[in-house]
Parts: C-alpha cells; sequence; structure tokens
C-alpha cells in the first residue's frame, strides 16, 4: 500500500466511525426495546425530532443542551408509544408509523417556523473532537479511532456497558425475562407494563440522542431529511447483529463504511455515478440482512401483544 | 358492576387521549403565531374554496387511495410490505420510459402501454423482496423501506441521465409526456384525469376479494397459518402475491402521477405518496369504502395545509403531524372496540349453557 492508499483508507475508516455513532446509540435504543419484546419502528421520527432539537439547543445556548434536549425529545416520543401500545393496546407496528410521522412532522414544521425556508441555514459549533495525543498519529487507525468526537468513545461506552447489564444485572434480566416470556415474568412479579414503558423511554431518548449527533456531532445544521432512512437501519442492524448491542454496533460500522465510501465518492470523481455510492450503504445493509435472516435468535415475545 | 366502571374508566381516558391529540394540533398552530380558526377556515378554503380546490383534492387522494387499495390484501394477510414509495417512482419510470420509447403511437397505444409498464414495474421492484420474505424470512418492512432508497437513487440517476430533458436546467426532469400519453381531463379547467377512476375499480376489486373464499383463506393466513393451509393457502403463495399486487398498484399510481397530473417525470414523484397510502389503507380499516374516504381526507389535509400555508404562513408540514397525530387516535379507538368486543365474547363463554339458549 503506497502512501495515497493509505491516506484513503484512512479517511475513510475516520469518516465511518463517525458516521457509525448516530446508527450504533439509535440502534443500542432499538436493541433493548426489541430485547423487551417491542418492535419501535419509530425511531426514525425519534432521530429526527432529536436532530432538530439538538441544533436548535446548540443555537440557544450550547452544544450539551443541543443533546439533552435531542435525547428528551426522543424520550417523549418512546413515552408517548409506551403508552399508545401497552396503556391503548395499539398495534405496535401501526403505532411506530405514527411516531415516526410524528417525529419527522415535529421536527420539519419546528425547523420552518423557527428558519423559514429561503433563509440561509444557521449553523451550530460541534461538540469538539477529542483527540488522544501520540495514538492519533498511528497510520491507518489513528485517526478512526483515537482522533473522533466524544460521542463516538460514549457510543462504545455505552454498548459495551448495555451489553453487560444485559447479561449481568437483575434489571438486564428483568428486561430480558420480558421479552421473552412476559406471562411467566408477570407471575413472577415483574412490572412487564412498566418495564416495557420505561424501555421504550430510554430507547427513545438513545434514538433522539442519536438524531442529535448527526446535526451536532459533524454536520452543524438542520435540513429536511436529515436523518435519511438512518432510523430504519438502525431497526435492521438490530437484526443483523442479533439481538446483541455488540452485534448491532458491528451492523452499524458495516452501513458507515459504505456511507462514508459513498462520501468520498462524492468529492472525487470516479468512473461510476454517484447515485451509485449513495445506494450502496443501503444495499449492503440489506445484504447483510438477507444473509443473517437463517439463524435468528429474536427474543420469542417479540411483537406480541401483551394483555395483563 | 365492576366492569362497567372499568368501561367507563377506560371510554374517560380515551376521550382524553383524542382531546390531547387535538389539542396538540392547536397548540402548534398558536406556536406558529396563527388564530386556530382562521387556520381552520384557510384549510378548508385550501381544501374547498373553489372549484379548482375541490379538483385538486380529489385528484390527490387518487394515487393515495390506489396505494392504499393495492397494499390492503396484503395487511390483511399480516404481510407489512412498506415499499410502495420506492414501488410507485419505480412504476413512474418505467412507464415514461416506456412512452418514450413509442414515441409517434396514437394514444390508443400510448394509454394502456403506459399503464401496464408502471404496473409492471412497479411489480418487478416488489418481487425481490417478496421472495426474501417467502423463501428466506427477511423481514418485509425492513426489506421493503430499504429498497425504496435504492429506487429513489435509481431514479435520481436515471432522471439525471438518459430520461433526462436535454434542456439546461438546475434540477433534473424528464421532457414533457407527448399529449397522446397524457391522460384526459375529467373536467376542464382542472387537474382532475380519467385515471380517478382507477380509484372505484381498485375499490370494487378489493371488495370482490373480501367477500371471495380466497380471500377470507388470506384473511386467516394472518392470524392461523395451519388452517390457512387447510384452506388452500400456502406461505409462498399469500406472502408473495400479496406483495406483489400492493407493487402493481403502486406502480400504476406512478404512471397515474406522470401521465396524469404532472406531465413530467420528477425524482420527487413518489414525495411521500407511497407512505401515506399505507397510513391510508390502516386507517381505512383494510376496507374499500373506509380506504376512499380516509385517501379523501389525507387529501383534504394535504391540498389545505398548502393553503394554510399561504394564508396564515402556518408550515404545511403540520399536515404531516396531523397525519401522525390522526393514526395514533384512531388506532386507540380502534384497539378499544376490539377490547370491548373480546370481553363480549368472554362474557358470553362464560354464561352457563341455559342462559344462551
Amino acid at each position: 500500500m503506497n502512501a495515497a492508499q493509505l491516506g484513503f483508507w484512512a479517511i475513510l475508516l475516520a469518516g465511518a466511525v463517525r458516521l457509525a455513532t448516530p446508527i450504533t446509540l439509535a440502534a443500542l435504543g432499538e436493541t433493548l426495546v426489541e430485547r423487551c419484546g417491542i418492535v419501535n419502528l419509530g425511531v426514525e421520527g425519534m432521530m429526527a425530532l432529536g436532530a432538530f432539537m439538538g441544533v436548535w439547543g446548540a443555537s440557544q445556548q450550547s452544544w450539551a443542551v443541543g443533546l439533552i434536549l435531542g435525547g428528551a425529545a426522543g424520550g417523549f416520543l418512546g413515552l408517548l408509544m409506551g403508552l399508545a401500545v401497552l396503556k391503548g393496546g395499539v398495534n405496535q407496528i401501526v403505532a411506530g408509523i405514527a411516531i415516526t410521522l410524528l417525529g419527522i412532522g415535529l421536527a420539519d414544521y419546528f425547523f420552518q417556523i423557527w428558519q423559514p425556508s429561503g433563509r440561509s441555514a444557521v449553523v451550530v459549533p460541534l461538540v469538539p473532537i477529542l483527540r488522544l495525543p501520540f495514538l492519533d498519529r498511528l497510520p491507518l487507525i489513528g485517526e478512526a479511532l483515537f482522533a473522533q468526537s466524544p460521542l463516538s468513545y460514549l457510543a462504545v461506552v455505552a454498548v459495551v456497558a448495555a451489553s453487560w447489564a444485559l447479561r449481568r444485572t437483575t434489571p438486564g434480566l428483568r428486561l430480558r425475562s420480558v421479552g421473552d416470556d412476559p406471562e411467566a415474568a408477570q407471575l413472577r412479579g415483574v412490572d412487564v407494563v412498566w418495564v416495557r414503558i420505561a424501555t421504550l423511554v430510554l430507547g427513545g431518548a438513545l434514538a433522539g440522542f442519536g438524531g442529535a449527533t448527526i446535526t451536532v456531532g459533524y454536520l452543524g445544521s438542520f435540513s429536511d431529511d436529515v436523518t435519511s432512512g438512518r432510523g430504519y437501519v438502525a431497526i435492521a442492524v438490530v437484526i443483523i447483529g442479533r439481538w446483541s448491542p455488540i452485534g448491532a454496533m458491528l451492523g452499524a460500522l458495516l452501513f458507515a463504511v459504505f456511507d462514508s465510501l459513498a462520501l468520498l465518492a462524492q468529492s472525487s470523481s470516479v468512473g461510476l455515478p454517484v447515485e451509485f455510492f449513495s445506494s450502496l450503504p443501503y444495499a449492503m445493509t440489506l445484504l447483510a440482512l438477507v444473509l443473517t435472516a437463517r439463524a435468528q435468535h429474536a427474543p420469542r415475545a417479540l411483537g406480541r401483544a401483551f394483555d395483563g | 358492576m365492576r366492569q362497567l366502571h372499568r368501561a367507563a374508566r377506560e371510554r374517560i381516558w380515551l376521550s382524553l387521549a383524542l382531546v390531547l391529540l387535538a389539542a396538540t394540533v392547536v397548540l402548534l398552530i398558536v406556536v406558529a403565531g396563527a388564530n386556530p380558526l382562521l387556520a381552520m377556515k384557510g384549510l378548508l378554503e385550501g381544501a374547498f374554496g373553489d372549484r379548482y380546490a375541490i379538483a385538486e383534492t380529489v385528484v390527490q387522494s387518487v394515487p393515495i387511495a390506489i396505494v392504499a387499495l393495492g397494499v390492503a390484501p396484503a395487511l390483511r394477510a399480516g404481510v407489512f410490505p412498506v415499499g410502495s414509495e420506492g414501488q410507485l417512482a419505480i412504476g413512474a419510470v418505467t412507464a415514461t420510459a416506456t412512452v418514450f420509447a413509442l414515441k409517434g403511437v396514437p394514444a390508443a397505444v400510448a394509454l394502456p402501454a403506459g399503464c401496464i409498464a408502471g404496473i409492471l414495474g412497479g411489480t418487478a421492484w416488489a418481487f425481490l423482496p417478496a421472495l426474501l420474505r417467502a423463501r428466506l424470512n427477511v423481514n418485509e418492512i425492513l426489506s421493503t423501506l430499504l429498497m425504496n432508497y435504492l429506487a429513489a437513487n435509481l431514479v435520481l440517476w436515471l432522471v439525471r441521465t438518459v430520461l433526462g430533458t436535454a434542456e439546461a436546467i438546475a434540477t433534473p426532469r424528464s421532457d414533457r409526456l407527448p399529449i397522446e400519453a397524457i391522460i384526459p381531463k375529467l373536467v376542464e379547467g382542472t387537474r382532475l384525469h380519467w385515471g380517478a377512476f382507477a380509484v372505484l375499480l381498485g375499490a370494487a376489486a378489493l371488495a370482490y376479494w373480501i367477500r371471495s373464499a380466497r380471500g377470507l383463506g388470506f384473511d386467516v393466513f394472518a392470524t392461523h397459518r395451519d388452517l390457512a393451509a387447510r384452506m388452500g393457502v400456502r406461505d409462498g403463495t399469500a406472502v408473495i402475491g400479496t406483495m406483489l399486487v400492493a407493487g402493481a398498484a403502486a406502480g400504476l399510481a406512478g404512471w397515474i402521477q406522470v401521465a396524469g397530473l404532472q406531465g413530467t417525470l420528477y425524482p420527487s414523484v413518489a414525495g411521500g405518496l407511497g407512505f401515506t397510502g399505507v397510513l391510508v389503507a390502516l386507517l381505512g380499516g383494510l376496507r374499500p369504502f373506509g380506504i376512499v374516504i380516509a385517501s379523501f381526507v389525507m387529501a383534504i389535509l394535504t391540498t389545505g395545509s398548502n393553503g394554510l400555508q399561504t394564508d396564515t404562513g402556518v408550515p404545511s408540514s403540520i399536515a404531516v403531524v396531523a397525519q401522525g397525530l390522526v393514526l395514533l387516535g384512531a388506532a386507540l379507538v380502534f384497539a378499544a372496540r376490539q377490547r370491548k368486543a373480546r370481553e363480549a365474547v368472554a362474557d358470553f363463554e362464560a354464561k352457563p349453557a341455559e342462559e344462551i339458549r
């Protein structure tokens, strides 16, 4: 590998880690939600609203406020979905579609009030990059692993922590029991409805926070369809990662590598059309979905309604 | 007695939830700095203000209704394709390409050719997710959603290159379709065209399907696979069949949008119609009459919110928020009704046999 090639791969990987962060966070939330037996199809809407709240909060106060508001907005949508599904008895898929519409609609609505079209977009300061001395100068992986936004490090820590908590802690066990056999869990004194609503709030908050990391983490501004399907990709990588947080993170990285490639292809002239590269991340996600479809280990009560 | 209390309490909660959902819309309009009553007036004027507005509302409901009628059999069978958005765009492309390839033919050829090409295009785009779901058990919700993004990119590329107009313009689009390929207008001076009759045909077809023995078998498939198998409905047929029908309908809607409404292929031809269609199918209770009504309500929201924006400055994306809230409210009402029906059955079964007689 010569220096130019090495540089290309270094940029590609650094971009991939950055682009994987929001999807990892949202997919982590969705993993937890699905492990307790709920399919949350509202991730896209939660991310969209989180992305908007992130920029708005960052422009009013600071990026930290933006991130908190983004998480809160996602958590609120999660609560709404939880109440609709578990108290109102609404079908999970239908509730998810409604939440997606609500999240995307609210984000666009507030954005248009805040910045009527025609005005130049408000650009907010990004979360500063955290460089680890010396390590960031490692060839190939230095930029990717040791010169990232703190949000990326946070996402990895959250994934590892959740992975441990799911397996080794009582709340983790409760959550899994609710997703595998809610009736038995209820008999043993676990409040299934409460666990599921609380998990949906947490999952929503992670999706909203993930959305905010798109805008406050690396874009700096909001536009309609800024999430462009990343919420759906997050749901897909949960399946690809076989309902494990670390698996979901790896799935998010797969999407992000091709997303990063697409970004690079936009700025350099290659033989193939730009649209080909823009399709690649989605095509690869679909391919991974197909390849992992065989041996599935879905939570046993996933998607099934519970009336206690 | 206790049960009565519970029923009353549930009704109060449900009413409260519905009031809250409605209050959200009012609140949002106030946030935008407009008077909710004036906004309501703006919305109604936008949708029904004059002859043109009414025709516009009807014509907007056409593709939504067609998509919804096509998705309904799949949803009834417990299959959940959300790929209409991409299938509609692909159908629009294949219809446009066919019409341009047949340049110079009379309308009697150009119209059916475009129609068939659109249907085939939409069907073809539905084929892969259908096969993946039936053979490899790949989640059809996610595969169709991902296919939407592939379709969007493919359409963008085609409109930018081979199908693109030679005129020097910033936004990519095709040339105008030849006049022979344009669906004639139904009402002069408006954009309402003969394609609206496809909705009636689709509704009739769905009504027939629901009442047929085969349709019943597919309904059973949603909840009782084994029983459906004994009624002669196999996994593969139900899944692939219904998903292809959904694709065909979306493709038809794609042709109708290009040849009936816009006359030119834009990359944004689908513009959310596919999603709204699935939503309308659910809102309409998966029944033909309900779907036609629901598609009309959604069209009122769309055209009305455009009028709202010009009148009062309330952003038109209030329509998307309203769609979400309406779906949530309708789903709550539906769930409450279903619960009541279930309780009635339980009561009935708990009664001793003599009492029933």
